[in-house]
Parts: C-alpha cells; structure tokens; sequence
C-alpha cells in the first residue's frame, strides 16, 4: 500500500473523582483535541465513570529515554518508606504495659493510665 | 462577602460549597474565597520551604548511614511538600499576575508569615527526632482537618502529604525509641529537646478561640476551607501523644497537665502567647538566621533559575 | 569464570587486602559526594530541582552504604564505623570530591556554586560510570553485583548533569561564564578522579578491576566530547594532593567532623 491516511495519536488522562489524580487511560486516532475528546469518552467511559478528561497529542509529550526499561529501576529504598519501622507497634504496646522509668529502667509494674490512639 | 447581598454567582457558589462539591482552579470563585485560599495555602507553602531548614541542620550530621537515608528522604519530602503547595498557590494567583517569585518575596521581606515551630533551635540530634515525632504529629493533625476542604488541588496536594506524614512520624518516632532506650546521654538529649519542643507544640495550633472566632475562620470555616477550631485540634494533639510521650518515662514540662477521666478534656499550663507573635513576627530564636539563610541562597540561585525560566524577566 | 564469594576474599589475606583497596575508593567517593550534595538540601537554586537533586545526594551515600557493607561483611569492622571513624590520611577518595560546594559553612550564609556543583558532580559521575562497568565483570562477585545495581542510577545522574550542563552552555553569556568558570577549576583537582592508585596493576591482574586501561581512556573521551559539544576548552586535570594515596586537603577534616559528629559521641550506643 503506497499511500494511507495519517491521524494524529492522543493519550488520554482521566479523573475519576476530583481527589484522584488525572491517570493515563489509553489512546485514540484523532485530526483534533475535540475529535479526541468526543472518542475518548465512547470508547473507554461508556461504563466507568469520570469528573475530568485531558487529551494530549502525543509528539507533545515528552518521557525519559533510556532505550530500555531498566533505567528505572531503583536499588532498594526501604529507608523511604515505613517497611523497617513495624516494630514501633509491638514496642508502643509493649511500654503502654510496661512504662518505663525517668532512668530508662523498666517499672516494676502498673500500666500508664488511658488510651494511646494508633 | 455578606450573605444578605449575594449575587446569583456568590450564591451559586456558596450552594455548591454547601453540598459538598469540590472547587476547581477555573471555576469561578469569589475574590474573597481565592484571597482566603491564597493567604492560608502560601503560608502553608513557606511553612514547608523554612519547615525543611531546621532538620536539614541535622542532615549531613545524622549518625548512621541508615539515618542519614532517612532523614535525607524525610527533609526532600518537605521540600517537595514545598513544591506541591507553591504551585497550587500560583494557580490562585494567576488572575493577579503573581506568581511564586512573590511569595518568596513576601517571606522575606516578613509580609508572609511562616509556622511558629520552624522559628525554633535544634542544637542535638534529638531534636531531629522531636520534630519528626511531634511537630510532623502536629502537623498531620491540621493537615488531616484540610483534607475536607472545598477547594480540590488542595485537597489533593494534602492527600499526597498527609501519606507521606505517616512515614515522616514513624522516621521521628524510631529515633526517640532509639534515644530513649539508649545510655543515659541519650535519654538525657531527648529528655532536653522535648522541654524545649514542648510550648512551641502548643503554640503550633494557635491561641485557644474561647468561643470567639476570628473573620479570617469564620470565613474559611464558612467556606469549608477548615472545620476545626484550634483548640479542638490542640485537644487530639494530647489525646494522641501524652500518653505515648509518658509510656517512654518522659517527663512533659507541665506539671499542671490533666485529662479528666469523664469529659476526656486536657487542662494544661498556656504557652506565653505574647511570645507566640514574637516568634511569628520574625523575632523568635533562629528566624533571621534562616530566613537569611533562605533568602542568600535564593538570590545565590537567580541566575540559575534564568536558565530555565521562558525569558529573562524584566527587573 | 572464576567468581570469588565473600569467603574466598575474607579467607586470603592478598585478596581481602586488595580488594579492599578498590572499595575504599568507591565507598570514599560516594560518601563525600553525597555529603557535599546533602548540603544543598532545601537551598538549592529552584524548588523542583531541590526535590530531584536530594534524591541524587541520597542515593550516593546509599551506594557508600553498599560498598561499606561489603567491607563490613570482609571483617574490617561494621559499615558505621567505615564511614565514621576513619582518619583523613585512611581516607580513599578523590580530592575533588571532598573540595566544598562554594564558600561559606552549610549553616551560614552558603554561596554555594551550582556551575561548580554540576561540573564536578559530572565528572564523578562519568568516571563512576566507566569503573562501574568494568566493575561487573569483576571477579569478586559481590563487588559485580553491586556495580550492575549502581549503575541503573548512575546513568540517570549523568543524563541529569549533562542536561544542566547542556542548559548553562546555552542561555545566555552570564552562564555560559559560569560554566566556563567551574570547568577550569574543576581541572586543577581533577587528576586523582581516574586513577586506581597505587593498587592499579594489581587489581587488574587478579580480576578484581578488568581493564583498567580502558576505564581511565573511556572517562577521559567522554569527556573530552562533552567539551567538543558545548564547545568548552580541553580539560588538562592536574593533580595535587592525590586522594588516592590518603594525601588530603583541610576540606576533607571538615567534612568528617561533621558527617561524624553525632556518632563520634558514642559509636558503641545504638542511634
Ligand atoms: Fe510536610
Ligand atoms: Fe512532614
């Protein structure tokens, strides 16, 4: 085939509440952002619903290329996140039972008086 | 605004505020309503730029590779709380042809006020450690009151922020476990850093309303920008913590703090407020050290911001 | 081929000695560097920019953490106190690593210097870059493992300095200068950057750092084709002090008192 016509590809953002943010849902062939727009509804909202909808023509977007995915890959980051800090939960529970003293030393008994909300 | 003299489009928008709809940045809005989110979300905003600054002082001292990482994370995460903030502030300030350039300049010539514990001293470790525990505790405490507010990029920036607070508490709480499990030196620091920490914990809420609120809060209450008053908020605060704060043999500087056992309500010494709007007003311990800090480095910085800026600006 | 495991390193005294000699360098490096780049979090030039150049600085010491890690599991003693408690003259990193980002203290009226800060942050990283992929043909697998992990970031640190390299050749006069300026300083401590040290032959021929001929030329041909890009002048790298001996300049002691002041007040407690 020689000759074929040529459309304009546009990735499409949608929200699906206004506290959600606008996440990338597919794309469509279109000639304009209305074109897009009014496919973009019918072929990915005819169930779900949105409060929001972004086109944006693709060559207009621009990503990091690394040529392969591995560029984004990252050596582990526990450090950012609260993975390593679970045991703070047994060791509130623990010393709301066990409180301790001014010194540091455990008490020889009693618990501190009240709740701690989690 | 009066409510006797609305127009069809103040009423229109109050209705929608009244049901619950969240406001979009090109929705239209009343003047009143946008300088209201301005003033409050601008200050939140260099509350987060000068809030990184006091832990930053501990970020290339932190003692083990492993807290270095952390507080790393936890100091770039305020910053970039800085970021999301600023920008929903220039969105506002758009129709007024302001943008984040004006906040920063407000923040130093002391028009824009920033959050009273990030006037404070950290000279110890612990310190770090206090702020991570009980200012971003805090912190999450008002900022979980937003998370209803009308005005939706807000609400969405706070969502982000307050799911980063849970691991921002939890770094502050390991390294006060760690202190308070510690030598005596240790438990001693932190001892230190929470009597030094604690009026300024209080202060953080602002001063109690005693039944009279402000026009600044009835309006944002009005426009469900904030739902609590800060003494209510100061209440959670201790209904949360004290016990915690106790259970590690603390001692909370305030002899005179008590919850009753029926109404569940904490009477405490008041901070002195006078010194509240000392701090506030740029005159508390480390305000001009930062705000110097803050303001060299970003003249420092000028030309580098050119480079990516659309065109030189004139001036 | 032959892959050494911690065991076999840790049972040889030849072999744990020299592998040593190559981590010092690595873990040195990273941990200065991510000091220096620590101390321009919350004061960096644009806000945005504050956010991704913390992440750079952390994943640095995050990478000294790694190499520690393998020195600790070699039994020179716990990754902490690697990082902590060794002197100046033990130290193995580059002297342009430890140079400070500008002058002025981190607490006091910084006049940090960004062209600076790039410029040498670029010449780290490409260096890095050549090490590390000879690196993973290393025969002390632990050591190839870590540099296949490392260097998925490295590649995004030196795409984010050549941008801001690229941006500062490209403005205007005024940064162009600035960039100019930061490139001519950065030759006059560049030398020790690619160099193994005394060790050089010793740990190519065991396998420990294969082709160490080809690192040093692939570092100094990428960067010589960054300066024929941007137009920048031939960069002749002297050395002075060389790091890599444990010859140190005072920058060095100020960075270690800080970066060690709150452990130094008792490494045995638990922080
Ligand atoms: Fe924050
Ligand atoms: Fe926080």
């Amino acid at each position: 085939m020689d000759e074929r016509l040529d459309f304009d590809v546009y990735e499409v953002f949608a929200q699906s509440d206004s506290l959600s943010p606008h996440v990338h849902v597919f794309n469509v062939l279109a000639s304009s952002p209305d074109m897009a727009m009014a496919l973009a509804e019918e072929n990915f909202f005819r169930r779900a619903e949105f409060v929001s909808l972004w086109v944006v023509r693709r060559d207009q977007i621009h990503q990091i290329g690394f040529h392969d995915r591995e560029g984004f890959q990252k050596t582990p980051k526990a450090y950012r996140t609260t993975d390593d800090y679970k045991y703070l939960r047994d060791k509130w529970r623990y010393y709301r039972d066990h409180p301790m003293n001014p010194d540091g030393s455990p008490a020889a008994g009693g618990t501190v008086d009240g709740t701690m909300d989690d | 605004m009066l409510e006797e003299t609305l127009t069809d489009q103040e009423a229109y928008f109050l209705e929608r505020v009244d049901r619950g709809d969240r406001i979009e940045a090109d929705d239209w809005m009343p003047e009143d309503y946008r300088q209201q989110l301005v003033r409050l979300i601008a200050m939140h905003a260099v509350s987060e730029i000068m809030g990184a600054l006091p832990e930053k002082e501990w970020v290339p001292r932190a003692p083990t590779l492993y807290r270095k990482l952390a507080i790393t994370a936890k100091v770039q995460d305020e910053v970039g709380h800085g970021q999301l903030l600023i920008r929903v502030a220039e969105d506002l300030m758009r129709p007024w042809g302001k943008n984040r350039e004006d906040i920063m300049d407000d923040l130093f010539t002391g028009r824009l006020k920033y959050h009273n514990v990030f006037h404070m001293a950290t000279p110890t470790w612990a310190d770090a450690g206090v702020i991570g525990w009980l200012v971003d505790g805090a912190a999450v405490i008002t900022q979980g009151m937003s998370l209803s507010c009308s005005y939706a990029p807000y609400a969405r920036a706070l969502q982000r922020i307050v799911e980063e607070e849970g691991f921002h508490i939890q770094h502050g709480e390991s390294i006060c476990m760690a202190l308070a499990e510690g030598t005596p030196m240790q438990r001693a620091m932190l001892q230190d850093a929470l009597n030094r920490w604690w009026p300024a914990l209080l202060m953080f809420f602002g001063p109690p309303e005693k039944n009279q609120l402000s026009t600044h809060q009835l309006r944002n209450i009005r426009y469900r920008i904030r739902s609590k008053t800060n003494e209510e908020l100061r209440q959670r605060f201790f209904s949360k913590y004290v016990h915690r704060i106790w259970s590690l043999g603390l001692t909370i500087p305030d002899p005179t703090l008590y919850q009753d056992p029926v109404t569940k309500e904490w009477t405490y010494a008041q901070p002195d407020w006078e010194e509240f709007r000392q701090i506030v007003n740029n005159r508390g311990p480390r305000s001009e050290a930062r705000l110097g800090l803050r303001s060299t480095t970003y003249q420092e910085g000028e030309w580098v911001r050119r480079t990516i800026a659309l065109s030189p600006t004139a001036g | 081929m032959e892959r050494w495991t911690i065991e076999d390193v840790a049972q040889n005294p030849e072999r744990r000695q020299l592998a040593a000699e190559l981590l010092w360098q690595l873990a040195d490096d990273d941990l200065l560097m991510g000091f220096r780049d620590q101390e321009w979090l919350g004061l960096a030039p644009h806000i945005e920019e504050d956010v991704a150049f913390g992440s750079i600085g952390q994943e640095e010491i995050g990478h000294a953490a790694l190499y520690f890690g393998i020195l600790e599991r070699l039994g020179f003693g716990t990754a902490d106190d690697l990082a902590s408690l060794r002197s100046v003259s033990e130290r193995r990193n580059s002297v342009l690593i430890e140079q400070p980002n500008g002058p002025g203290h981190y607490l006091e009226s910084p006049r940090y210097e960004w062209a600076w800060t790039i410029v040498r942050h670029y010449l780290h990283d490409v260096w890095e870059m050549a090490l590390l992929t000879a690196l993973t043909g290393s025969v002390f697998e632990p050591l190839g493992d870590a540099a296949e992990k490392i260097l998925r970031e490295k590649r995004y640190h030196l795409a984010h300095q050549e941008l801001w390299m690229r941006t500062m050749a490209g403005h205007d006069a005024d940064s162009r200068v600035r960039l100019e300026d930061a490139w001519r300083r950065a030759q006059d401590w560049a030398g020790d950057l690619a160099d193994l040290g005394p060790y050089s032959s010793a740990l190519e021929s065991a396998g420990l750092c294969p082709g160490v001929d080809s690192v040093v030329r692939h570092y100094h041909e990428r960067v010589a084709e960054m300066a024929r890009v941007l137009g920048l002048p031939e960069m002749r790298m002297q050395t002075r002090e060389n790091g890599r001996r444990g010859e140190h300049t005072e920058a060095l002691q100020q960075a270690l008192d800080t970066l060690s002041e709150v452990y130094r007040l008792d490494p045995t407690a638990n922080w």
